[in-house]
């Protein structure tokens, strides 16, 4: 993880450094949670709109999904779903891809409990496999894989929700100084 | 068949009998022949077959259940003795052995979890000690209960047996499940190989074992997405966690939504460059008022963030082509220094249309974007603390 040397950014790191919560998910919620990842994203964030003349909220959500995909630097399944699904362009990377990183094992079993055969055990598959399309790319995923992926995609959203959210309260605040300072002006 | 083996535990004296007895020991027809004590040797009866009527007259179901399964052969006659003491001898049938088999039933136990089965070491000799042995306890319980005293008879015997026997039931229903289901779930994760003590209780073959690995990475990943929403830790039960999850992920993406269709509504009023403006507000309010050239930015950042920024593509893998697009700034009311900058960059090609990120290391852009990005860094810091 890079941090960016300016003193101001490290003291709004120390500000906003979550808690580090102790287990198997460690790893994955403290590198959502820096500020660091935040400035990296809320960055991607703004080329990406420069980028998109804005021609709708779809692309503008498409460019907040591609630029959190990115700042997950392809390490989970979700973000290589995202990003290989939006370009179109390049099936070579696509196999590449696949290759390197999004099978490294067999083809993923399909969707199973450990005992289906309960009503309950039913439900739970129902709810996983729900699960499984709600988190890109993770439809046929074996449950512990699919759960890990479901964690890591949701601190990877609220991180998104949150700098989305500072985003468009500056932008709607400077479009508000911007409209006052152009009628100051005049 | 057991012969042997039983006759190499320790009931030595009972070594002769053993064959008789193994025979004898079907359910009704082994009591049948107990009781004709002709056909054991004399010390096999010293009581007579008096003992042999009492112990098939009192309890002749609890004779029956005792002689269910196994070899409840000798030893179990040894250990009906009165005097609860265990004695491997063979046939003393207690004179009031009626009155004593409960607390017999648990001398028998004690004595044969002790002396006999340890010797044997077999399975049998307490669940409490159950080291996996998958040939033993896989071979029994598929034995349906008929066939159940011929196998007994080779793992163990007496009492013990009985109740083990029923335990082998009880775990025979369970494996068989767990069986049936661990064949689909052992070609899931790869683990390394792992040790797992069995407890008690718990069956212990491989492929309980692995079933029950498998579930406690499935319940650890659970526990920490219990933790990661909130209010999900005093929910039980896997079906009503899931609905959770599933829940707040479909609200954060919701929010996404939302979010993004703010973004999309404030944009156009922005106009980028008035972006650019504001950011450079949150840097010095002077800016904006003072027109162009008014944005202060510490020049000092910028070779700094230049390698950071170099190193953080670096690191991109190569085919990932991500493309910090250059940004297209439209020359506006004000320009600030950023826009004089982004002017001079306007030679790299826009590609809005095509993918949004297209890496492109050799783009001439480079050197200069790092400028632009560490502007845009500092003055998000900034607008980001909000």
């Amino acid at each position: 993880m890079i941090v960016s040397p300016s003193s101001s950014s490290s003291s709004s790191a120390k500000t906003k450094k979550a808690m580090k919560k102790p287990g198997l998910g460690d790893q994955e919620e403290t590198k959502w949670r820096t500020a660091a990842q935040q400035r990296i994203y809320g960055r991607r964030l703004i080329d990406a709109l420069r980028a998109t003349a804005p021609s709708g909220p779809q692309a503008v959500k498409e460019a907040a999904d591609s630029a959190l995909a990115l700042t997950a630097r392809g390490q989970s399944r979700w973000s290589r779903a995202i990003l290989l699904s939006r370009r179109r362009p390049s099936c070579k990377f696509l196999l590449k891809a696949r290759r390197g990183r999004m099978q490294p094992k067999p083809p993923p079993p399909v969707l199973k409990l450990g005992a289906p055969a309960s009503p309950e055990g039913k439900k739970v598959s129902e709810r996983l496999r729900l699960l499984g399309r709600l988190v890109p790319g993770c439809r046929k995923l074996s449950a512990p894989s699919l759960l890990e992926e479901a964690a890591d995609y949701m601190v990877a959203l609220e991180m998104q929700v949150k700098t989305m959210r500072a985003l468009a309260d500056a932008l709607s605040g400077a479009s508000l100084n911007a409209a006052e300072h152009a009628v100051s002006d005049e | 068949m057991e012969p042997p083996r039983s006759s190499g535990v320790g009931i030595d004296n009972s070594g002769e009998y053993s064959p008789e007895i193994a025979e004898t020991l079907r359910f009704e027809e082994e009591i049948q022949s107990l009781i004709h004590p002709s056909s054991f040797d004399g010390s096999a009866a010293p009581t007579g077959g008096g003992s042999f009527t009492a112990l098939l007259g009192l309890p002749a179901n609890q004779a029956v259940e005792l002689l269910h399964d196994s070899g409840a052969r000798e030893p179990l006659a040894s250990r009906i003795r009165v005097g609860g003491h265990p004695v491997h001898r063979p046939f003393h049938l207690p004179l009031d052995c009626s009155s004593a088999f409960p607390s017999n039933a648990t001398l028998v136990d004690r004595a044969a979890r002790f002396s006999v089965f340890a010797a044997e070491g077999s399975p049998a000799s307490s669940s409490g000690r159950l080291k996996a042995e998958p040939q033993d306890s896989d071979s029994p319980p598929l034995d349906p209960i008929p066939t159940g005293p011929a196998k007994r008879k080779d793992t163990g015997r007496s009492k013990c047996d009985v109740r083990l026997s029923l335990s082998f039931k009880s775990q025979a229903k369970a494996t068989a499940k767990k069986s049936k289901n661990a064949e689909e779930n052992t070609d899931g994760d790869k683990l390394p190989y792992v040790h797992v003590r069995a407890r008690r209780g718990q069956a212990t073959d491989n492929h309980s074992l692995a079933e029950r690995a498998r579930r406690e990475k499935i319940n650890v990943r659970m526990k920490l997405l219990q933790e990661l929403v909130p209010g999900c830790s005093k929910i039980t039960g896997t079906a009503l966690v899931l609905d959770e999850i599933i829940n707040h992920v479909q609200t954060l993406q919701r929010q996404v939504e939302f979010l993004s269709m703010r973004l999309a509504a404030v944009n156009p009023r922005i106009d980028f460059s008035s972006l650019d403006s504001y950011l450079s507000a949150e840097c010095g309010p002077v800016t904006v008022r003072n027109g162009p050239g008014g944005v202060v930015v510490d020049p000092s950042l910028w070779p700094t963030d230049a390698t950071a920024e170099a190193t953080r593509r670096l690191l991109v893998p190569q085919f990932w082509h991500i493309d910090l697009v250059p940004p297209q700034l439209q020359p506006q009311q004000s320009l600030t220094t950023w826009e004089r900058d982004g002017a001079a960059h306007s030679q790299l090609l826009p590609n809005p249309t095509t993918s949004l990120f297209l890496y492109d290391p050799a783009n001439s852009g480079n050197a200069n974007v790092p400028h632009l990005t560490a502007k845009l860094k500092t003055a998000e810091d900034r607008a980001l603390n909000l």
